[in-house]
């Protein structure tokens, strides 16, 4: 597949076409079901990511840059946190084959991150002194960080390349 | 700060709420859902200059005076985020994209009362 920088079909800066989700005509270079990915439902989908992406990297910020001795597991945890947020909404947001694998790779390491996390935060509560976004599975953020991976997947699912691409 | 909670509360709430009602009747965004996420915007940097002032004035924030500052920024990043988003293609999901900016807001407002108060624990 080609991935030449600008994203041909409606990357995130195509401002012009007022489409409401569906509506491009078939035959885009990214094809398929992979051009309404990035569209509709989808672009909530990566609004939500993007809240996560920003709230995360600033409290990671905030802990790394005041208090990191204090707890250097759980803050660089969140560091963690923040960098697969980041790039999972920079790679639900671009269409193509590519940026699709790369979307459920950081999404299914977001779901792995969040059920890990949030056990061994049960299991364990000594060694997590302090709060991340996946302490017992996403609690304090009423759980969204649990349920987004799973709406993530299901809508890459549900959105997924017409055909294997070779890359 | 409680009346500020109260305020904002009401503001991001009810924006929340104006945008997923116009999202089910399948509205793209308009003049109502985009002015309400203008006044929850309007109502941050009204308390971002009011909790300024009270500091200044020798009311310190009981718990991180940088978390309270981080989290404010943050907030204040949100509405405008939302909006341009939402504008650039306009669907009745973007009426949901500002909803959750509503949202957010209210539940970092929450937060930042925990702090000014000291009751965080994080």
């Amino acid at each position: 597949m080609k991935h030449t920088g600008s994203g041909g079909a409606g990357g995130p800066g195509n401002a012009g076409t007022p489409s409401g989700g569906g509506a491009n005509p078939a035959g885009r270079s990214d094809g398929g079901g992979d051009s309404r990915r990035t569209h509709g439902p989808g672009r909530l989908l990566i609004a939500v990511y993007g809240i996560f992406a920003l709230a995360a990297s600033a409290r990671a910020a905030f802990q790394i840059a005041t208090k990191f001795s204090e707890a250097p597991l759980a803050y660089l945890l969140t560091a963690c946190a923040a960098a697969v947020y980041v790039l999972a909404t920079v790679s639900l947001a671009r269409p193509g084959a590519h940026w699709y694998r790369i979307s459920v790779a950081a999404v299914s390491v977001e779901l792995i991150g969040v059920l890990a996390v949030g056990s061994f935060s049960l299991l364990d509560p000594q060694a997590f002194p302090a709060d991340t976004v996946w302490s017992a599975f996403g609690q304090g953020y009423g759980y969204v960080p649990l349920i987004l991976p799973v709406l993530g997947l299901a809508w890459l699912y549900r959105n997924r390349p017409a055909a294997p691409v070779a890359a | 700060m409680d009346g500020f909670l109260l305020a904002g509360s009401v503001i991001g709430v009810v924006s929340a709420l104006l945008c997923i009602g116009a999202a089910l009747l399948r509205q793209p965004p308009n003049d109502i859902t985009i002015l309400s996420v203008a006044a929850v915007e309007l109502f941050l940097l009204v308390y971002a200059v009011a909790a300024g002032v009270r500091q200044a004035g020798g009311e310190p924030v009981l718990g991180e005076a940088w978390e309270f500052w981080g989290y404010l920024l943050t907030a204040l990043v949100l509405p405008v985020g939302a909006f341009w988003w939402a504008i650039l293609e306009r669907s009745r999901w973007s009426n949901l994209v500002l909803a959750a900016a509503g949202l957010a807001v209210f539940v970092m407002l929450v937060r930042m009362e925990q702090i000014w108060d000291g009751v965080a624990g994080l």
